[in-house]
């Protein structure tokens, strides 16, 4: 199946991604209208864009209650039919990366479409944290270790967290 | 309105703990382009004198591109009169990094600040509601625990926040503001401005779209552009070698000269020291130069760091070891410092030309520690925690450029790039802007807005304006641009230029 690469430990945070995302499916330029989403922890200088990885046995479409999670088979994407959606928000809860997002107006969920088989945001990543691989290339290690990258992540942070509050991290992390 | 701009400032009233929205006359915007211009323009209008400093006003301004995929557009100009002159005078400086992006994000072009709060407080601006939250359990606490602690308070680590340190709430002079841990507003004296106010941060979540005139058009020429930039050649080996310093416009790299405490090959030693803490990179808003650098130390992630700050704890004040460096890099962070003056000021102590903070007295003595960077850092934390702030502090002058000065934040680009990548010039700034707001903008509009808010910030600087009409004014245009570029880069102290990889 073709996917978007993602090496977290190249992003950079700079938010092109979500830019070209949001004006080339919406036309104007907001965090919350792109289909790729950018997290961060400063503090660790971790940032991570996160997107749809096109699964082969994809959990959105299987838990989807109306079937308006579908693959496009020109590109291989898994997108929302919008006309179907009613915005229950399963395919979030479902996905492993939570990768799909709602959009702001329609209230329909939104996922990476692969703009037609050559995604922008691959274009504008001048750093290669993201790479398109069209075809059967990203291997499922690939996505683990993307997926284990995030989560521990966030397990580093809640650890941190659950430790001794934002005190402890900064510790951890030397800046004090 | 026209696209790219949200047609509102933010007025907050600390005293009064009220917060209102006002809008900004389309003449305006259209008028001046960007951030630099509003904020000048809103000075001249309803402050054209200094107030005291606890009234004093703080103005943060976007552009018409802040918040968009134009590459090199996150920067964010602020002013306010400047506590680093005696009366206070107007000032204005310019903030990398991404915290112009939610300012619009929420539906404001500008924010303007001004009273004081009778207790700590902090400020949280969501998507155009603000609010006025109480800031004494961040009292005391350094940059990186106050941004995650309100990061974790609202529950979104998507929020920016800018904040100061416990150098600012005791009202050190050269105190700053942070964002992000890694950018800060210098030159300006805003650590001690927060201070004064009793603010100790301010929050931001806003996600309004920003509409464009043409977004295909605009889409088009942001793709061509960051891809010319991609493969500018000067990138690429900024790129392969995985420094962090740029090489000026003609491709030649350069050493820093004129000082004799320096040599080149020290220079050299301290700049393979730090690159070995160097572990990746970071970067301002749609930016593709990412020129910030991460830094791991002692197996912590110790956050971003400029090339150029880092030159000011390092050749600057004689310290070559990237160790030392970077600790005094993290004490300045933590605390909140601005780290071009307190490498200035440090420097001085140093040399001897100012008293230092340790008396003959004084059974903290620096006379027998024989690292320099050890040294630097014992005298910094004395003055840090001694409060000893009456030094005389070493302004770095104003560029003898103010046309570049000025050209780089109406067309809100970051300079660093301008002046290095030959992709990024004038016509292209210009047939951005109409992209995304519909004004064709000519080159005399653009000579006469240079003229105009170089007059306006004469004035409020009490300074005689020496183009008294706009016809003795130097002509603004692509060549003229190109001519100041290379007249900067002769005469510019930016210790970008000062340092090889």
């Amino acid at each position: 199946m073709p996917a978007i690469s993602i090496v977290p430990e190249r992003c950079t945070g700079c938010h092109s991604c979500e830019m070209v995302c949001s004006l080339a499916h919406e036309g104007s330029c907001s965090s919350s209208l792109s289909r790729i989403r950018m997290k961060k922890w400063e503090e660790i200088s971790v940032f991570m864009p996160v997107v749809c990885q096109h699964c082969e046995k994809p959990p959105c479409m299987t838990i989807c209650p109306t079937g308006a999670r579908k693959r496009v088979p020109e590109t291989g994407a898994v997108v929302t039919d919008e006309k179907r959606c009613v915005g229950c928000k399963s395919c979030l809860y479902a996905c492993p990366y939570s990768a799909p997002v709602i959009h702001p107006v329609t209230k329909r969920t939104m996922t990476c479409d692969l703009c037609n088989g050559q995604p922008l945001c691959t274009k504008v990543c001048t750093t290669g944290a993201l790479s398109y691989i069209p075809e059967g290339d990203l291997s499922m290690e690939r996505k683990k270790a993307f997926g284990e990258i995030f989560l521990q992540s966030m397990k580093s942070t809640q650890r941190l967290k659950a430790e001794d509050g934002p005190t402890a991290r900064v510790r951890a992390n030397g800046s004090r | 309105m026209p696209k790219g701009w949200t047609g509102k400032r933010l007025r907050i009233d600390l005293t009064l703990r009220r917060a209102w929205s006002e809008d900004i006359p389309e003449g305006d915007l259209r008028q001046w382009f960007g951030g630099r211009g509003i904020n000048a323009s809103f000075f001249h209008q309803n402050f054209p004198s200094p107030t005291s400093s606890s009234e004093n006003p703080i103005a943060f301004a976007v552009g018409p591109l802040t918040g968009t995929l134009a590459p090199c557009s996150g920067w964010t100009s602020i002013a306010s009169f400047s506590p680093f002159s005696d009366p206070p005078r107007y000032a204005f400086t310019r903030m990398a990094g991404h915290f112009g992006v939610p300012l619009k994000g929420a539906g404001f072009d500008q924010c303007v600040l001004q009273g004081k709060a009778d207790r700590p407080l902090y400020l949280w601006i969501d998507d155009g509601k603000v609010k006025f939250e109480e800031a004494g359990h961040l009292w005391g606490k350094g940059t990186t625990e106050t941004t995650v602690a309100i990061q974790e308070e609202k529950g979104d680590r998507s929020i920016e926040v800018l904040c100061i340190g416990p150098a600012g709430e005791r009202q050190l002079p050269f105190s700053n503001v942070i964002h992000r841990l890694s950018w800060t507003g210098d030159h300006l004296g805003l650590g001690y401005l927060f201070g004064v106010k009793h603010l100790k941060a301010i929050a931001i979540r806003g996600k309004k779209p920003v509409a464009l005139q043409d977004p295909p058009r605009f889409l088009n020429l942001c793709l061509t552009l960051k891809d010319g930039i991609q493969k500018d050649r000067k990138l690429e080996a900024l790129k392969e070698e995985r420094t962090f310093s740029l090489p000026g416009r003609d491709g030649k790299r350069r050493m820093k000269d004129g000082n004799d405490s320096s040599s080149p090959i020290s220079e050299q030693q301290w700049t393979a020291s730090l690159s070995s803490y160097l572990s990746g990179q970071e970067s301002c808003f749609s930016c593709p130069v990412h020129c910030s650098r991460n830094t791991q130390h002692e197996e912590n992630c110790t956050g971003g760091i400029h090339l150029e700050k880092a030159w000011h704890f390092g050749p600057h004040i004689g310290v070559y070891n990237g160790d030392w460096t970077l600790k005094l890099h993290h004490l300045c962070q933590a605390q909140g410092l601005d780290p071009f003056l307190t490498g200035s000021l440090l420097a001085r102590i140093l040399d001897g030309v100012e008293n230092g903070p340790l008396s003959d007295q004084d059974p903290v003595q620096t006379d027998h520690i024989w690292e320099q960077g050890e040294k630097a850092f014992v005298i910094l934390n004395r003055i840090i925690h001694d409060g000893k702030n009456g030094f005389h502090l070493a302004v770095p002058p104003s560029s003898e450029n103010k046309d570049l000065d000025v050209l780089a934040d109406i067309i809100p680009f970051c300079k660093i790039v301008v002046n290095r990548l030959n992709r990024m010039t004038v016509s292209n700034m210009i047939e951005l802007i109409g992209a995304a707001t519909g004004h064709a903008l000519s080159m005399e509009d653009l000579q006469e807005t240079v003229w105009s808010i170089l007059r306006m910030e004469s004035h409020l600087q009490n300074k005689e304006f020496p183009f008294g009409d706009q016809s003795s004014f130097p002509r603004v245009g692509e060549g003229q641009i190109n001519e100041i570029l290379k007249k900067e880069e002769r005469s510019n102290e930016s210790t970008i230029h000062r340092t090889t990889s």
